[in-house]
């Protein structure tokens, strides 16, 4: 687990995590939007999409600042 | 410590925890307690906060992330085990340390109890034998069974080895993305969840209960602060890991909240007792499925739900069978670290002569575990207590009452780590942080520049305002929750004064030695020098401004 862990197949699927994670808050903000509109009953769905981007970019932050340099102390 | 601000060096070796927790390792420590809290919470809430169950867990969760805030700086700041108890000992001194530690004791116990409870719940969706709502007693037993082995693992020094728990967590992350993801993309309709919300509208009693019981879906972040001491350069480690941690979590609460209130199910619904249509938050969150809501919500969903019914109930029990032992080892390590800071006995600290655990801390508390599991099920088991739970509590479930305290707990020891955050900015302004809130208010406080958190103020009037629901909704929890801080606290003063140590004030603590220590045990050696240069700076401008150094 360990081994994987330092991999770079471990970084590359963080990588396709992150993407899915903001193709899927990208749905959910548009779903959101088109269903709801600006309705307030709509604001937790808008934060989870929100959220799920957030977390995407937070990857997509790892993998580049792995392949810049060495951070897996 | 002197005042003058000079550095003893560390003292004698003493064995300490092997740093071998990876950047991954922690995120599991962490997933593994937070992360099964949703399996236990969202039914719960559906229960209570009907159609504004997604308004009650954002609200929980925005809280819950200026607690994580909280906690990342202060765990990378000060990466030691003992986690709140430890951060408000040394921010507001012994009296409130105590209560921190203590109330974080009660909410290892509901803990313990809790995650017992609800494995059981999730193994009955493929054992019926053993379900809550078919054999009580069955059920009482097998939860009786679970803690009282996990004591038994945890006094001759059995616990899950940390590949185990990294492998699971992964799972059930893999496994909770898949649900999300097909239930989106496939079942969701934002106009069902419109009308569901503003056709179940709750009235605001109920609101604030959801509300309360909510913040228990975000519980366990003592897991990663307790993990610090054994993470490998947590100053740099802890920051990464808890906001992935903190985003995955709110992510899950929120998703499968926004999926009850709004989803298309794959197969049709049970009709209830009375033979009527109901809809899915109203059927996830009956007394039948609140247990196991997760599970059963997976199952509906499109394409994956068949596949989702058969290992969800599995990897959910084998989640919270994790949890539930984390609490076993968390109480017995808190209570060993308080009995260290004189704030519990010593009798806390003694350990087997042959396995070498707390043998006494994982019995005591262990015991009160099995008492509250008695409270929480003898409604179930007895009619007479039933009738007398009803008139007395408002026929409060055994979960729902495990819930009620979990929450008070929480809310109790977060609200002290926000005031000993504040604190330490102003106290401590020499101690470097690698991570820091955001929003801060920079100013000069006897002589040196500190910041002023605006989150932590933020996040004190979230969870005291949880508290607050907690206090009034939850008749067991107003009762139970402050009489267990109300024991802890007359105990403590009598130990205090028997010991004739100071029992409203705090002993000396050489908190700067202590912290030169910490810092070159956890390889931090950069932040260590500069920890070092910081004070001498620190003092210099103290005395220069006509202040005194501050006593370590």
């Amino acid at each position: 687990m360990r081994q994987f862990v330092r991999s770079d197949g471990y970084a590359r699927a963080r990588l396709f995590s992150g993407t899915v994670m903001i193709v899927l808050g990208i749905v959910v903000v548009a779903r959101m939007f088109l269903g709801a509109g600006l309705d307030w009953h709509g604001i937790p769905g808008y934060v989870l999409g929100l959220a799920l981007i957030g977390l995407g970019v937070v990857r997509f932050r790892e993998y580049a600042a792995r392949t810049k340099g060495p951070t897996q102390r | 410590m002197a005042a003058s601000g000079t550095i003893k060096g560390p003292a004698a070796d003493q064995p300490s925890l092997r740093r071998a927790v990876t950047p991954w390792g922690s995120f599991a420590w962490g997933y593994s307690d937070v992360g099964a809290d949703i399996f236990v919470g969202l039914g719960l809430v559906l229960g209570a906060a009907a159609g504004a169950s997604n308004v009650a867990f954002l609200f929980a969760g925005l809280v819950y992330v200026c607690v994580g805030l909280a906690y990342t700086e202060l765990a990378a700041a000060y990466p030691v085990a003992g986690g709140g108890q430890y951060f408000v000992l040394r921010g507001l001194g012994d009296i409130f340390g105590f209560i921190a530690g203590w109330a974080v004791l009660l909410d290892f116990t509901i803990d313990i109890v809790l995650f017992a409870w609800s494995c059981i719940d999730y193994l009955s969706k493929l054992l019926p034998a053993i379900a809550f709502t078919v054999h009580p007693w069955m059920h009482f037993a097998v939860v009786f069974i679970v803690i009282a082995g996990l004591a038994i693992l945890n006094v001759i020094g059995v616990r899950e080895s940390s590949a185990f728990n990294e492998i699971v967590s992964g799972l059930d992350v893999v496994s909770e993305t898949a649900i999300l993801f097909f239930g989106f993309l496939f079942a969701f309709r934002p106009e069902i969840l419109v009308h569901t919300m503003s056709m179940n509208w709750p009235t605001t009693f109920n609101l604030m209960n959801g509300t309360s019981l909510a913040i228990i879906s975000f519980v366990g972040l003592e897991s990663i602060s307790q993990a610090a001491q054994e993470t490998q350069r947590p100053a740099s480690v802890i920051p990464r890991t808890s906001i992935s941690l903190i985003l995955t979590i709110l992510i899950f609460a929120l998703a499968y909240s926004n999926l009850a209130l709004g989803m298309q199910p794959w197969t049709p619904i049970p009709l209830d007792e009375h033979g009527h249509a109901q809809a899915l938050w109203h059927y996830l969150g009956s007394e039948e499925n609140n247990g196991s809501a997760v599970s059963v919500l997976a199952s509906l969903i499109p394409y994956y739900g068949a596949l989702a019914a058969l290992y969800v109930p599995l990897l959910g029990a084998i989640l919270l069978l994790i949890s539930s032992n984390s609490g076993v080892f968390g109480s017995s390590r808190i209570a060993y670290a308080m009995s260290q800071s004189q704030l519990l006995p010593s009798v806390f600290r003694r350990v087997h002569p042959k396995f070498r655990t707390p043998a006494v801390s994982i019995a005591v508390f262990c015991g009160f575990a099995i008492l509250e599991l008695v409270f929480a099920a003898l409604p179930s088991l007895s009619h007479s207590f039933k009738a007398i739970y009803d008139h007395l509590f408002r026929g409060e479930d055994g979960i729902t009452f495990l819930g009620d305290l979990y929450a008070f707990g929480a809310a109790t020891s977060y609200s002290f780590v926000f005031v000993a955050l504040i604190a330490l900015r102003l106290r401590e302004p020499e101690s470097p942080r690698r991570f820091k809130i955001p929003f801060n208010i920079p100013f000069r406080y006897k002589g040196v520049r500190v910041e002023f958190p605006v989150v932590a103020v933020i996040g004190f009037l979230g969870i005291t305002s949880i508290l607050v629901f907690t206090m009034i909704t939850h008749l067991i929890g107003r009762i139970a929750g402050p009489s267990w801080i109300l024991i802890g606290l007359i105990g403590y003063l009598i130990y205090r004064r028997r010991k004739g140590l100071p029992v409203f004030r705090s002993k000396p603590h050489a908190w700067r030695t202590q912290q030169v220590q910490i810092l070159r045990d956890a390889g931090e050696l950069e932040m260590m020098d500069e920890y070092i240069s910081n004070v001498k700076a620190t003092d210099e401008a103290r005395r220069a401004s006509g202040k005194a150094g501050l006593k370590p």
